[in-house]
């Protein structure tokens, strides 16, 4: 099995590090294989709106950058991890920029889901996803916007399972990994 | 309003010539234009291009009495390019910036049909609001947008009829003082057209866009597929 995580802090943020070392030892020993991308180090463009990942390369975004290394790991995964300090109840713009550019994964043709309209899959299947949130302090408004941006993005991105956590800054590393290994079980409950 | 208010505008859409965000935020700008609103707008992605550009941008923000961010809505939230404006803000009033009271609007617009795709984004504005120490207006929500497709909205009638009246509605109350009143938040959300019609047009341009560069056949094309 093999397991992404998409890291967003930004310059200067440092505390999810602890929570992905965690992460990353805890999947090991669940024999994963795990590929990190830390984004802020990577050079990834912003998305233009161009829509040319779906009309002029299918596919593929027209922005020859690691956004492209991004999609096609994400794509062949089998869970999918997002990183972020959570940003006004949202994704750091840093993951952002990466989830902006990986729209390629889905097709332009319309479906309806649960009497909505949204974009069809592109693929056969797609990952799971698991999205690990850093607060400052327990905030219920950010944390409510948190989990609802992660249903909504499961939803458009055609992921199977999702589970969504929230971690406080200065958390202990027993409270981290007490987390962390719940969301997975939950992941892998589902596998 | 007192005399000398001003309103700035600050476009989130990279598209050019024109966005559908230009066209929301350019004619709730003339209105309060006409109210006596000094207004000014910025492209966020122009102004982030350069350190110049992005001091410009915040020292513009401490000058306005009411921010106005129209943006189009990608996976669920605000562009990449938006999100990073309002960090850089949040930051910059933290440290410091005007103590004044100051207002927020937002106006956001997604290419699926129906506008509720777009209440995730408007929530994080709002939460922007309540951190950068904005009072919080109000936002509105387009579903749809590629209809407008970066036209002016007062070449755009009868189809935006519900827009143009949403942001006359915003505009008036604005100018008063209040918030983005339900019911222009419920004229925009009505559909520019039937929802079937929206995606059978939408599918058809998708093909003709496609057809331009040789590639119509091959829009469902996985080139990530694993071999």
């Amino acid at each position: 099995m093999r397991a992404v995580i998409l890291n967003g802090s930004r310059e200067g943020e440092d505390s999810l590090h602890s929570a992905q070392q965690i992460i990353v030892a805890e999947l090991t020993r669940r024999r994963w294989a795990v590929e990190v991308f830390l984004l802020r180090e990577m050079e990834i463009h912003h998305c233009v709106g161009d829509f040319a990942c779906w009309v002029q390369t299918p596919g593929v975004c027209l922005i020859d950058d690691a956004a492209r290394d991004v999609a096609r790991a994400v794509i062949q995964s089998d869970l999918t991890i997002f990183l972020t300090p959570i940003t006004f109840g949202g994704y750091s713009s840093e993951l952002k920029k990466t989830l902006d550019r990986i729209i390629c994964l889905v097709s332009p043709h319309f479906m309806k889901i649960e009497g909505e309209v949204h974009h069809e899959p592109r693929y056969g299947r797609y990952p799971h996803m698991m999205a690990v949130g850093l607060l400052p302090q327990a905030d219920e408004e950010s944390e409510g916007i948190f989990r609802t941006l992660v249903r909504r993005n499961a939803l458009n991105l055609h992921v199977p399972a999702h589970v969504a956590g929230v971690l406080l800054q200065g958390e202990g590393r027993e409270a981290v990994q007490e987390k962390v290994t719940a969301l997975l079980a939950a992941v892998e409950s589902v596998q | 309003m007192s005399l000398h208010e001003s309103a700035l505008l600050l476009i989130g859409s990279a598209k050019r010539p024109c966005s559908t965000s230009e066209s929301l935020g350019d004619y709730l700008i003339q209105r309060l234009g006409e109210r006596g609103y000094a207004t000014r707008k910025l492209l966020i992605y122009r102004s982030l291009a350069s350190e110049e550009g992005h001091r410009e941008l915040l020292a513009a923000t401490d000058l306005a009495d009411i921010l106005i961010l129209a943006f189009p809505l990608y996976v669920d939230s605000l562009p990449s390019l938006v999100i990073q404006t309002l960090e850089s803000l949040a930051k910059h009033r933290l440290a410091g910036g005007p103590l004044r009271p100051q207002r927020l609007v937002a106006i956001v617009n997604c290419g699926f049909p129906e506008a509720h795709h777009n209440d995730t984004a408007l929530s994080i504005c709002r939460r922007f609001a309540k951190e950068a120490g904005y009072e919080w207006c109000g936002g509105l929500a387009l579903g749809g947008g590629e209809a407008i497709n970066g036209q002016p909205l007062s070449k755009m009638w009868p189809l935006a009829r519900n827009v143009i009246k949403s942001l006359d509605q915003a505009a008036e109350s604005l100018t008063l003082g209040g918030a983005i009143p339900q019911g222009a938040v419920k004229l925009m959300a009505e559909p520019l057209v039937p929802h079937w019609m929206y995606t059978w047009l939408g599918e058809r341009r998708w093909w003709q866009r496609a057809k331009k560069h040789g590639v119509q056949h091959e829009l469902n094309a996985r080139p990530y597929q694993p071999s």
